[in-house]
């Protein structure tokens, strides 16, 4: 008789750690965690949200077995405790909670925790971008409420939120408005990036304003914070007619002010479903930001699929001696995040049903990595995220029976 | 001959129905061969729930398709996020419009099945079958081509001798020529 997953997974853990690498800490499922199965053949809904609160807390976000909005929490820097999981009151939404469309939590000052998601509507690929609003550090959330103005049953989707430096709620957003009427002999390649501000943690917002036009449809768009506070974005954008590379915004730019940070040069009319990260990096010689993507490129003549990682120039324009590819082929999904000369990239990687979470450290600001294995699942399993607390990472995996937190050690 | 979505799915629910009866048990349904059977009008297509159309794609279906799916074919892997989809369906679509014999328009949906599945395969004019994934994904996926970097729409054209193309994206005219010649 062969082990059970569950036996198998202790094995690895401690497998890995006699093997040195990483140390692994693997959180027991809770009955509330359990994801969301609505049909027989339909994925689970494992795409979690993840972030530290002021206090260090890990908190996550999610959807459990009955596609209800759950939080639960645990203190980091020893055992992990996780709170029991707090169901939160979104009345009859629809949310989305697969890959690149996940909830997200966000704290700010004051106590004020907001939690975005996406609530997908009755036509296909239309959504509104919803909220609950806590002002006492996620013990009470209220009732979800759209965050837009543009009420049209169209594209709203694929919300990132944030916090300045200054406290201000920074939520930006996928926005199809902007396409001409069906029927129209006028083209728009992709979507927009709309956004929209919040001084008051959520309770009242200003006016939907267009950041850029023609980004791609259905990727992520990945935030960081410059040296001064402000919020940075970057996302897949259309060059051009059919050209998806990233594009790099300042939040509160006037629109279209935007610098292009990648250049594969893939010609596609496709949806990659796969969007970049983006990390500051102010450790390094020529302060900017760390990115990673995924792209195709011609590589010697011949289609090369990748993720990429690469510094930036503080004006988001890409260090081209910089550019590389993950050590990894089959590297989906990545993250980084960085604090000093410590720079992490993280990702999965799956063959057959083996799903591996790797890590890419690096202790020079990105001029060299080393890889680790953090863990590996069987199945279904979200894509990785990376969250930090000042020098503090961890990377936290969404499994079906389980959520693996794994602090990154330098 | 021209196909409109209704008789497709009818021929898709017989052809459902012949795969369950000639299919032992625990074999893919997709190991039934659609062209033995005859045309969609010359098979009565049972009163069913349309759930009952969307047939499942795990690891080892992709390669009985290959050994005696119907040729020539067209297979789009979409998910129900894939805004880009139809578009390229329509391509597809738009090149078959034209042929004197049958071409099966095959849509894959990667990540929903069931009332979902069929949502979205509604924007997919000229379907003719729906499958949908049930199993791990990333599994299923790299069953079809190891190399799928995981973008949809993802096609892949069958023709008449078995040849395949692989295309992410829209395919090209000279891909459709090929594909149809």
């Amino acid at each position: 008789m062969g082990m059970t997953w569950g036996q198998g997974r202790w094995v690895f853990a401690a497998g890995l750690v006699a093997l040195g690498l990483l140390s692994v800490r693997l959180v027991q499922s809770q009955e509330a965690t359990k994801p969301s199965m609505h049909a027989r053949h339909q994925r689970p809904q494992l795409a979690t949200g993840a972030a530290i609160a002021p206090d260090g807390r890990l908190w996550v976000v999610g959807l459990n077995a009955q596609a209800q909005l759950f939080v639960q929490s645990t203190p980091l820097g020893g055992a992990l405790q996780w709170s029991d999981a707090q169901i939160l009151n979104t009345g009859s939404d629809l949310i989305a909670a697969d890959g690149e469309s996940r909830p997200k939590i966000a704290f700010g000052p004051h106590g004020w925790t907001v939690i975005s998601y996406t609530m997908p509507l009755a036509k296909p690929y239309t959504g509104f971008i919803r909220m609950l609003r806590s002002s006492d550090g996620g013990q009470n959330f209220g009732t979800p409420f759209t965050v837009h103005q543009d009420q049209q049953p169209i594209t709203h989707r694929f919300d990132s939120v944030a916090f300045d430096a200054q406290g201000v709620l920074h939520t930006l957003w996928v926005d199809k408005r902007d396409q001409p009427p069906k029927g129209s002999p006028q083209k728009y390649a992709g979507a927009a990036i709309y956004r929209n501000e919040s001084k008051d943690g959520g309770t009242t917002f200003g006016p939907d304003t267009k950041l850029a036009d023609h980004s791609c449809e259905c990727c992520r768009i990945g935030l960081a914070r410059n040296p001064q506070g402000q919020l940075q974005a970057i996302w897949r954008h259309v060059f051009g007619d059919s050209t998806r590379d990233h594009a790099f915004a300042s939040v509160d730019a006037p629109a279209n002010r935007i610098a292009r940070s990648t250049y594969d040069d893939w010609q596609i009319n496709a949806c990659p479903h796969h969007g970049p990260g983006l990390a500051p990096n102010v450790g390094g010689a020529q302060p900017g930001y760390h990115t990673v993507w995924f792209g195709i490129r011609k590589v010697n003549g011949q289609d090369q699929a990748a993720v990429r990682y690469a510094r930036l120039n503080a004006q988001g324009e890409p260090l081209p001696e910089s550019v590389r590819a993950l050590p990894d082929p089959r590297a989906e999904h990545a993250d980084v995040l960085a604090h000093g000369q410590h720079v992490a990239v993280i990702w999965r990687s799956s063959e057959g049903v083996i799903t591996t979470l790797k890590a890419w450290l690096s202790e020079d600001g990105g001029l060299s990595f080393k890889q680790h294995i953090l863990g590996q699942a069987q199945g279904e399993n979200d894509h990785p995220r990376l969250v930090q607390a000042g020098d503090r990472m961890v990377a936290v995996w969404r499994l079906v029976k389980e959520t693996q937190v794994h602090e990154i050690q330098f | 001959m021209k196909f409109s979505f209704k008789h497709s799915l009818s021929w898709a629910l017989a052809w459902s129905a012949l795969t369950s009866c000639l299919a032992s048990p625990g074999m893919a349904a997709t190991s039934a061969e659609p062209h033995k059977h005859g045309s969609a009008t010359a098979v009565a297509a049972p009163a069913s729930d349309a759930s009952q159309s969307i047939q499942p794609f795990d690891e080892k279906t992709w390669p009985a398709i290959l050994r005696t799916g119907p040729r020539p074919a067209a297979y789009l892997f979409t998910t129900s996020y894939c805004s880009s989809c139809p578009a390229a369906f329509e391509v597809l679509h738009r090149a078959v419009k034209s042929q004197k014999t049958r071409v099966e328009l095959v849509a894959v949906m990667m990540d929903v099945d069931g009332a979902q599945a069929r949502r979205h395969a509604a924007h997919f004019s000229g379907l003719t079958l729906i499958y949908a994934f049930d199993g791990f994904e990333p599994a299923i996926r790299q069953s079809v081509d190891p190399s799928w970097p995981n973008v949809t729409p993802y096609v892949v054209m069958v023709d008449r001798a078995g040849q395949t193309q692989k295309v992410i994206g829209q395919p090209s005219k000279a891909a459709l020529r090929q594909w149809l010649r």
